[in-house]
């Protein structure tokens, strides 16, 4: 194995006296694509959110390629490390007050400082690739949620980061959108990207996933191929929660 | 009953200063305007300063919300006689230069600036209060959303925050534009002739109020189409809200 691209030492986080990431170690290879699994309020968002700083943890170490960014209770290097990780929201969090194509433009021309007409071009490809060729001049209150969250997709991967972090990216859409943002994530997958997804769909986690993590209270309780953590679970937690969420 | 109308509705009188009015009330409408639009760039920027993050710059948040509420709760004509006897004061001292301390800018009289600072700097305060709420209505969400791009606090609340913002709370502003025009009669106490120090005027000659009346009308003229308008917009993003558009 060589060199992790994102490695994380002791994460920790608490809301006054409720610990919400209770020392949370791991390390993601490039290319490889990680799912999070566990019940509601195991700290996987929250692990998340930490990992690109939009929570502060209160301890632990995060580096990315060898350099560390957040150690000692401080961040090192905010901006290049939110460079590198791009994120997707469960709400999608499009602005309204912006066209499609001036969503995924915005942050390239302000943050990257590509000139408009790259990033336009830039804008128009990856919104052809999530399959919204003919959607680039409408405003989030004319797509649906599926769409949306499309368009979230390409606004981030359009600051070109190294890792994609997907927070319950499908779990507020109908039932009928669902397959055409997993499909895009696939693609995604395919691709070589390194991603962290959590996620709720096991089917997505079982045929995507390089590794399945669980986790509950806190704490990464088992980890592995989807084989093994989906298949064979071997802790009496894992067991348990997936037992209630495979069943039906 | 017909005395009584005479009274407030002298044709004759109202008729013969009628020219006089209009004069007058364009001192009330440029007063508007200017402090109007200082006030709304004043308010924006103070709610911004009230907005800043992290620990090193909460004193300035701190001076910010001491500001709001300092000249939230002192009358606009304690501000306008302050300004006016201040700056005077000041300049007669010679502490500061006479074009600052009696300002005659652009060729229109210090009393006409004096009401413009001083309305500026009250109302600043009250549409500060006003982008507050709708900086606040903006889900956190799009604030998160954007720092996760690699926009900066400032860069985020700029183009992101800020213009959704500012949509939100146009018709309040607006509302406390319909107040700022019918406080610029307060700068009346310093001489300027504007509608209500009009009115005074004839009244003194005259010893007839009809000329107030004359100046209520023109003021309805311009506030109750602001105040439709008003409505008009709060019932258009009502319905916008009813079908789920942000």
């Amino acid at each position: 194995m060589s060199e992790p691209i994102l490695k994380v030492g002791d994460l920790r986080k608490s809301y006054g006296k409720l610990d919400v990431l209770c020392g949370i170690d791991l390390a993601i290879q490039k290319g490889e694509v990680v799912c999070v699994i566990g019940p509601s309020g195991s700290g996987k968002s929250t692990m998340l959110r930490c990992l690109n700083l939009l929570e502060m943890p209160d301890g632990g170490r995060i580096e990315l390629e060898g350099r560390e960014v957040f150690g000692e209770g401080k961040s090192k290097d905010l901006d290049a490390l939110r460079r590198e990780l791009g994120m997707v929201f469960q709400q999608f969090n499009l602005f309204p007050h912006m066209s499609a194509k001036e969503n995924v433009t915005i942050a390239q021309r302000k943050v990257r400082g590509r000139d408009a007409a790259t990033a336009t071009e830039r804008a128009v490809s990856l919104l052809t690739e999530v399959g919204l060729a003919d959607k680039v001049d409408e405003y989030p209150d004319r797509l649906s949620g599926g769409q949306q969250q499309r368009v979230a997709i390409a606004r981030a991967l359009a600051m070109d980061p190294q890792i994609m972090l997907f927070d319950e990216v499908t779990s507020a859409l109908d039932p009928e959108l669902v397959k055409g943002v997993l499909d895009v994530l696939r693609g995604l997958a395919d691709s070589g990207m390194t991603m962290i997804c959590v996620t709720h769909e096991m089917n997505f986690a079982r045929d995507v996933a390089d590794r399945v993590i669980f986790m509950d209270g806190g704490v990464i309780v088992e980890e592995g191929t989807p084989d093994q953590v989906l298949g064979n679970p071997q802790r009496d937690r894992t067991q348990r929660f997936l037992g209630l969420v495979l069943d039906h | 009953m017909g005395e009584f109308f005479n009274i407030f509705f002298d044709f004759q009188i109202m008729g013969d200063n009628l020219g006089g009015a209009f004069t007058a009330f364009w001192w009330t409408i440029k007063l508007s305007l200017i402090s109007g639009a200082l006030s709304l760039v004043w308010g924006l920027i103070l709610a911004v300063l009230r907005q800043l993050p992290g620990r090193p710059l909460a004193p300035i948040r701190w001076l910010t919300i001491a500001y709001i509420d300092a000249f939230r709760g002192i009358p606009l004509l304690l501000v306008i006689m302050l300004t006016a006897g201040g700056l005077g004061t000041l300049t007669a001292e010679g502490v500061i230069p006479r074009g600052l301390g009696i300002p005659q800018w652009f060729g229109l009289p210090d009393p006409f600036w004096y009401g413009v600072i001083a309305i500026t700097i009250t109302y600043g305060a009250y549409m500060a209060e006003v982008y507050r709420a709708g900086i606040e209505a903006v889900p956190r969400g799009q604030m998160e959303a954007a720092r996760s791009l690699g926009m900066s606090h400032g860069q985020a609340m700029r183009f992101v925050i800020v213009p959704q913002a500012v949509r939100k709370v146009i018709p309040p502003l607006l509302n406390d534009f319909i107040a700022l025009m019918k406080d610029t009669a307060l700068v009346s106490v310093l001489g300027l002739v504007e509608m209500v120090q009009f009115g005074t005027d004839v009244y003194s000659e005259t010893f007839n109020p009809s000329v107030y009346i004359l100046g209520a009308a023109f003021y309805l003229v311009v506030t109750i189409p602001l105040a439709r308008l008003v409505d008009w917009m709060i019932k258009r993003q009502e319905q916008k809200f009813q079908r789920g558009i942000p």
